[in-house]
């Protein structure tokens, strides 16, 4: 099957004065029709900035300096910004942590949302209108047309997010790329967000990009992960095979450091020595092994390589720590 | 090992209300932020307060604290109102309560260096002499891990985690009887959240801390906290030894938190889970504040005001639902 989305060996810079600062490091993975995968990671290993390059949004410092992104086999990095708005909005759309400055706040919740569904899907007013009420039901907006002449103000968090999830499903996506949606919302809220995108999910068989960096969040939502670190994807698996047997450390630690609410609460967190490189580009070898438990001689640039079908680790020891 | 069974901390049916936006001018109404909420801390103890935005958690940490004053109600501290002193008679008394906040970036004056950050509040209280700040400066940073070069470093200079342990060492450099800590780690990083929730834990078994804990993070909570609160909508809706809350939640609120909260675990996915709907709002002001988004309500929540009472006899267990949960409902 073709894969939705292709991210292949994806370099990114940012300018810093006169320099460009190499960001990631041939980022690659791809997400099949239908997909729910995953992007973890900690602030800074790049993982939202690989997510706005796919849509062409890096701010004006940053700039893609290598590799493909593959929209169903269109290759994106070489398309215009014409084409590209095209694109934005009708194939793939993007929601956000950060609620509150996501939507215009001078525009109803109805102007914004019928804006892209009059423009993509050539319909009239009347017809659009129509739409977005149903995509605001669809949401689990209460009162839907109501909401359509509120202003973003007026709204809840969790019904701001259900808004923009309404507004970036309005044209029949193929690929939902979702930035920390839940993140600044309660867990009960966030229940329900991550329930909704599910159904939505199988309803109508899009493919999710799901960035986050909580493990809980991946093990409800995630089919396949991919784990960031310093840059790099460390580690790439099914659910299931990652939370159960990771094969990378920085993997492993990262769900031992996270107090469960079933825990042994005897036992003591375990925690990652020191804490992220700010400046990675210039790191030779291993990224991670200075706060690597098993680092020995890991001056080797280890590669990125199957340990088995479907399971992609950078590690030279990740058979030991898979086991260990 | 200081005392666990005398209180040390005692709150007493605080209120605090603030005014309503009603969008007519005419209408003056106020929300209660906070509504009757009693409890009490022992002497090295944790007492986490958990709850999801707007429930009035950090509020009861500002009327602590003094920074605001309560409607009603009583903060004492060794038996002693904290709440209507003037503030020239509160100042000699704040060395012994001190505060952490989420925002370490903020609370931190970014012109000085951490060893005047950390000398200044000691000097000023005269907790230690001119001449030996120094050697307790170094003793604060070794007591949070960070290492005695950092003195002559400004907060800019830090990343987040460590900008918190500084922050904690300044609450510490004046030996307080109290620290109250809102939500101190929900801005980190999970791999630094672990170490500065093992430090907390560290500094409880090492100086015997009294800490008040607020977060939202259930897991966070749990682990410092040896009792806890859930406040919803401006009310403690449950209390009792953190173990029990989790494993035996009496309060449908709670239930729903704990299920909401995410499992590490793909293959419990599917699991049954007490699932709310809406959202929470202060606009029922009379009876159950939870009952429009709780699926056990019954006509009598609507009159009746629940009041915490004991679960099952346990006098240390209190839950404030007019229905006890049943037996088959509980299982869910």
């Amino acid at each position: 099957m073709e894969p939705i989305l292709e991210v292949r060996d994806l370099d990114i810079a940012f300018e810093s004065g006169k320099t460009l600062i190499p960001r990631t490091d041939k980022v690659s993975f791809s997400i099949q029709p239908g997909e729910i995968v995953c992007l973890v990671g900690e602030s800074g290993c790049g993982k939202s900035i690989t997510a706005l390059s796919v849509l062409g949004l890096l701010s004006r410092q940053g700039r893609v300096t290598g590799g493909s992104i593959r929209l169903m086999g269109r290759e994106l990095l070489d398309m215009t910004e014409k084409q590209l708005d095209e694109i934005r909005g009708r194939d793939a759309t993007m929601i956000f942590q950060d609620i509150m400055y996501s939507l215009n706040p001078v525009f109803t919740i109805g102007n914004q949302l019928t804006e892209g569904i009059r423009r993509h899907m050539r319909l009239d007013k009347a017809a659009a209108r129509e739409r977005a009420v149903a995509l605001l039901k669809r949401t689990g907006i209460p009162d839907a047309q109501g909401v359509m002449r509120k202003y973003p103000h007026q709204l809840s968090g969790g019904m701001r997010q259900r808004a923009m999830i309404a507004m970036a499903l309005s044209c029949r996506p193929k690929l939902l790329i979702a930035d920390e949606p839940t993140t600044a919302l309660d867990v009960t809220i966030q229940l329900q967000i991550m329930e909704l995108l599910r159904s939505l999910r199988d309803e109508t068989g899009m493919a999710v990009l799901l960035i986050t960096h909580d493990i809980g969040v991946v093990a409800e939502m995630a089919d396949r992960v991919v784990v960031m670190y310093a840059g790099q994807c460390v580690e790439e698996a099914d659910v299931r095979t990652l939370l159960a047997s990771p094969a990378h450390p920085y993997t492993r630690a990262l769900m031992q450091s996270v107090p469960g609410i079933d825990d042994d609460r005897s036992r003591r967190l375990y925690t990652i020595p020191g804490s992220v490189p700010e400046d990675y580009s210039h790191m030779e070898g291993c990224r991670f092994a200075p706060r690597c438990p098993h680092a020995q001689s890991c001056g080797c640039r280890p590669e990125y390589k199957p340990l088995r079908e479907g399971h992609l680790v950078r590690c030279e020891r990740a058979g030991e720590v898979q086991h260990g | 090992m200081a005392d666990m069974n005398k209180p040390l901390l005692e709150v007493r049916g605080l209120r605090k209300t603030y005014p309503a936006s009603t969008g007519s001018f005419f209408r003056r109404d106020r929300f209660a932020a906070v509504e009757d909420v009693s409890f009490t801390v022992n002497a090295g103890e944790t007492f986490g307060i958990v709850g999801e935005s707007g429930c009035g958690k950090s509020t009861v940490a500002r009327l602590i604290m003094a920074l605001e004053a309560p409607d009603s109600g009583e903060v004492l501290l060794d038996g002693q109102r904290l709440d209507n002193l003037s503030e020239s008679r509160r100042i000699p008394l704040r060395p012994r309560f001190q505060m952490v906040f989420q925002d370490s970036g903020s609370s931190l004056n970014p012109r000085k260096t951490v060893s005047d950050i950390l000398r200044e509040p000691m000097l000023h209280h005269h907790v230690v002499s001119r001449k030996d700040a120094d050697r307790r400066v170094d003793e604060l940073l070794s007591l949070v891990g960070l290492p005695a070069a950092a003195k002559t470093r400004y907060p800019h200079e830090f990343s987040g985690g460590q900008r918190q342990r500084i922050c904690i060492a300044r609450a510490l450099s004046l030996n307080p009887r109290l620290v109250i800590l809102d939500e101190p780690v929900s801005a980190l990083d999970v791999s630094v959240q672990a170490q500065i929730l093992n430090l907390l834990r560290d500094l409880q078994k090492e100086l015997g801390l009294t800490c008040v804990f607020i977060g939202h993070g259930l897991g966070a909570v749990r682990y410092v906290s040896h009792r806890i609160a859930v406040m919803y909508m401006g009310r403690i809706v449950e209390t009792g030894d953190a173990e029990n809350i989790f494993s035996r939640p009496a309060h449908p609120y709670t239930r729903a938190l704990l299920d909401a909260a995410p499992v590490a675990d793909p293959d419990r996915r599917g699991r049954k889970r007490l699932t709310l709907e809406g959202e929470a709002h202060g606009l029922l002001t009379d009876g159950c504040p939870f009952r429009d988004r709780c699926p056990y309500a019954e006509e009598a929540c609507a009159s009746l005001a629940p009041v915490l009472s004991p679960v099952e006899g346990d006098e240390k267990h209190l839950s404030a639902c007019c229905r006890a949960l049943q037996q088959e409902e509980k299982s869910c």
